[in-house]
């Protein structure tokens, strides 16, 4: 990954360098196969990401069919005013902002934590078995997950409860407790993603220059030393862009995972509601395209400004990290 | 769902390039006339079969409309998941793929996609030319009326020539309720399913005494229906839930029984009672079982659902599943007559906006509603492999027919006339007698040919669908503590979400309205 960025920050200041008339032309001649490789991703963002974004302009209009996305007439910001109407936008806000901070932190620690104690096992096997048994909750899908934590937690028949009626104590109405649901769904969430995350910092540790291992070992560091002062900071690198993406995500919800784990239970929404989840019943039970545009639009804005706040904070602290 | 916003745009812009692309490959208009068949497309709702017998169907009925009007047929579904949002979706598209669309004024949107203008405006000389037997049987009853919006244009055609019953209620069983202490086992007041509910409880543990998921207001409404005079606006809903009313006593003053009276709070703790009896799953609200099921299993006590399920489904299912357990219909407003007769536009059939040929579609129309050999192909099958005549003159289904699998699928609700319907096998025996009850304490829906303008509160409703989908479920499943209070915190919310305003402007279309009634 750092390597593709390095390539990606040299190549424009080459041809911008190069004087010569054609030079654009020449350089793209150069770089064909490389940028042959990229084509799939660029038509992959040109076609799901920029070509859709006019389409934004249904949430300043009241939209109808027969007059079309610029014909519909314009309402400037009514249809946000809904969102604020609804009084829902500050706790969607509050939820989304707090559930992925949450992931971040924890997931991020767990996977860090993992791949050390990975990279410490010197038995094969076991660091194979158990790798491969962290890593397949991700291949579950997360209707599996839901259907899995219903089974675990409902009332009358969930396993959970029957555990706490057969050692003498009265079962839980667990899908009635608001405040059980964060945990309830860090927990999947983390349980889920974890395995998969810590191959990242896995793969990192391995491509960790040896030598800087035997130097630590020439200087008598302990396997506690090692980790702190050679693997920890050869991590941060990493971490950082991936902390990054993360930040520029931090307004979207794993709207899967929560839909399958609440779905319609509206007395766990006050904790559980999520932009995803909220814009998902909007247009399931109100066709309200408008508002959800409104609303995916908002989404979008505040999340652009967390990527710019995030990316100008790393270029103050250390400008190599920057991703521009 | 991460980007709506861009899987809408993204949907539309690949339907468009899709169609554009078919448009180009598709025989131009007028060569179609006299050469090759224009192929048209039917919108219909379901799942789309798999069993190859709609295919057979087709190979016998497109000659038929190829002969009749030089078309064929084809089919587009929008499957039952998630159906309302491909819907709408579909017809916000505005993929000119689709010809006929299959829609409904209360459970299928028309009013708000005629206004968007997702359908075609049919003009009478289009109507009289190209669907001819349709047009004059409709215009003899004068049912044009209904579906024409405020600008005086025909939307789409009715189906006013079918008989059905689709208003809720309780499916019960008369064994246990006779048991439970019910002369007949017949259970007359909806309070009265408690005791019902109680027996079930403690005598049959294996049982609920009604399990239920999902149908999200029906403990509210039934109680509501049954102790009001309240009649619902169709067609005005903030999300599923239709918070309108007016009340037989005034029927020009718009009102909510969400809002007004202490039958909502009734009814909340009737629900809260039957929760604590424990008549549903405590985990309902995150259930989505196959109810009906258990109830065919002797695992439920109850189902909900409309007369025509009762007749059609459910006495065949419960006869053969659990013989001798009398199902029996309690429907909502039985005590004081308070339920209505099927509005005419539960089912009917519009033509896309952008269809390349819409007066073949009309033609094709007029055929699959009035040839009876297309009606029976489209609507029953191949005779002797979906379905046979039995010797007096009732539809049954050859040997080791399986419905679950072998059903056809074509699901025309958009056009089904009674005089090619013959009574099938497995319809309740007194399914006569059933009709003549209903129709004997039914009212008419008084508002048919009302419209209301929602441009201006459409944010408004979706905010108090917003507001309701939080409450009612909750209501429903008796799951606040303190309904009164929940009732008044949510009669709170949705006056900040502009109750007030939306039920002025309805009540302003209103009195419009019923100035043109006299």
């Amino acid at each position: 990954m750092a390597a593709a960025l390095t390539q990606e920050r040299v190549q424009p200041r080459e041809t911008s360098t190069t004087k010569k008339p054609k030079s654009l032309l020449r350089s793209i001649v150069r770089n064909r196969v490389l940028l042959l490789m990229c084509l799939p991703a660029i038509l992959f963002f040109v076609v799901f990401s920029y070509a859709p974004m006019p389409g934004a302009w249904i949430a300043f209009t009241n939209f109808n069919y027969r007059d079309g996305i610029f014909g519909s007439p314009f309402v400037g910001l009514r249809n946000f005013e809904f969102l604020i109407q609804s009084g829902q936008l500050w706790l969607l806000t509050k939820n989304t902002v707090l559930y992925n901070l949450a992931f971040i932190v924890l997931g991020n620690f767990l996977q860090i934590a993992i791949a050390i104690m990975l990279n410490e096992v010197r038995s094969k096997y076991f660091k194979k078995i158990s790798q491969a048994v962290m890593f397949l909750p991700y291949f579950i899908s997360v209707v599996l997950i839901g259907v899995i934590a219903f089974n675990l937690l409902n009332y009358d028949t969930g396993y959970v409860n029957a555990l706490i009626t057969q050692t003498g104590g009265d079962p839980i109405k667990i899908y009635s407790i608001a405040g059980a649901w964060p945990i309830i769904i860090i927990l999947f969430q983390l349980w889920q993603s974890t395995g998969y995350g810590s191959i990242v910092y896995f793969a990192a540790i391995m491509g960790i220059d040896n030598s800087l291992f035997e130097a630590a070992a020439i200087d008598g560091a302990s396997a506690w030393q090692r980790i702190r002062y050679v693997i920890l900071p050869s991590l941060k690198p990493t971490f950082i862009i991936l902390l990054l993406f993360s930040l520029g995500g931090i307004m979207n919800g794993n709207f899967g995972l929560f839909w399958n784990l609440v779905g319609n239970n509206a007395a766990l929404f006050q904790t559980t509601d999520i932009i995803e989840t909220s814009v998902y019943r909007m247009i399931i039970s109100q066709n309200n395209f408008t508002s959800s545009t409104a609303v995916g639009l908002y989404q979008s804005l505040f999340g652009f400004a967390l990527v710019m706040l995030a990316n100008w904070i790393v270029r103050k602290i250390n400008e190599d990290y920057a991703l521009f | 769902m991460r980007k709506p916003l861009a899987r809408v745009a993204a949907a539309t812009l690949a339907l468009g390039m899709s169609a554009a692309t078919l448009a180009a490959c598709g025989p131009a208009g007028d060569e179609a006339e006299s050469g090759e068949p224009t192929e048209i497309t039917m919108l219909v709702l379901g799942d789309k079969p798999t069993n190859g017998r709609l295919e057979a169907m087709l190979e016998e009925l497109n000659p038929i409309l190829t002969e009749q009007a030089n078309a064929t047929l084809d089919f587009f579904y929008v499957e039952w998941a998630d159906w309302q949002t491909q819907y709408n979706t579909q017809l916000l598209s505005g993929d000119d793929n689709v010809d006929l669309i299959t829609t409904a004024t209360d459970w299928l949107f028309a009013w708000e996609n005629a206004e968007k203008g997702a359908f075609l405006p049919l003009s009478e000389e289009m109507l009289q030319e190209y669907a001819p037997r349709t047009w004059e049987q409709v215009d003899a009853e004068g049912h044009w009326e209904l579906t024409k919006l405020d600008d005086g244009q025909i939307y789409f055609i009715p189906e006013d020539n079918f008989t059905q019953w689709t208003n809720h209620g309780f499916f019960y069983r008369g064994d246990w309720a006779t048991e439970a202490g019910f002369e007949d086992g017949t259970i007359t007041k909806f309070e009265d399913f408690t005791t019902y509910f109680k027996w079930v409880k403690e005598n049959k543990p294996k049982a609920y005494p009604w399990d239920v998921s999902l149908s999200i207001d029906a403990a509210l409404t039934g109680y509501l229906q049954g102790h009001t005079d309240f009649q619902t606006i169709q067609g005005i809903s903030a999300g599923n839930y239709f918070p309108f009313q007016t009340t037989e006593a005034d029927p020009y003053t718009v009102t909510s029984w969400y809002m007004e009276g202490d039958e909502l709070v009734e009814a909340a703790e009737l629900a809260k009672e039957w929760n604590d009896i424990g008549v549903w799953r405590e985990d309902a609200l995150n259930y989505d079982g196959q109810t009906r099921e258990q109830f065919f299993a002797g695992l439920s006590g109850a189902d909900q659902h409309h007369a025509q399920t009762f007749i059609g489904t459910i006495v065949d299912n419960m006869n053969k599943k659990q013989p001798g357990s009398d199902p029996k219909f309690f429907y909502w407003g039985l005590e004081n007559g308070n339920y209505f007769r099927d509005i005419l536009t539960h089912g009917a059939m519009a033509v896309n906006a952008t269809s390349a040929n819409p007066e073949k579609a009309l033609e094709v129309y007029d055929v699959l509603r009035n040839d009876e050999e297309a009606y029976k192909l489209l609507n029953f099958g191949i005779e002797g492999t979906d379905y046979v005549m039995t010797d007096d003159g009732k539809l049954g289904y050859p040997e080791g027919y399986d419905s679950s699998t072998d059903a056809l699928g074509s699901n025309f609700w958009a056009g089904r006339m009674d005089e090619f319907e013959p009574d099938r096998v497995t319809d309740a025996p007194n399914k006569q007698e059933i009709y003549d009850q209903l129709d004997a304490g039914a009212k008419d829906y008084p508002y048919s040919t009302l419209i209301v303008n929602k441009d201006l509160i459409d944010p408004t409703l979706a905010a108090m669908g917003g507001v309701l989908s939080e409450y009612i479920p909750q209501l429903q499943y008796g799951k606040f503590e303190d309904p009164a209070a929940a009732v008044a915190e949510m009669r709170q919310k949705l006056m900040d979400a502009g109750y007030e305003d939306a039920r002025e402007s309805i009540q302003t279309d209103l009195d419009a309205w019923a100035e043109t009634q006299g």
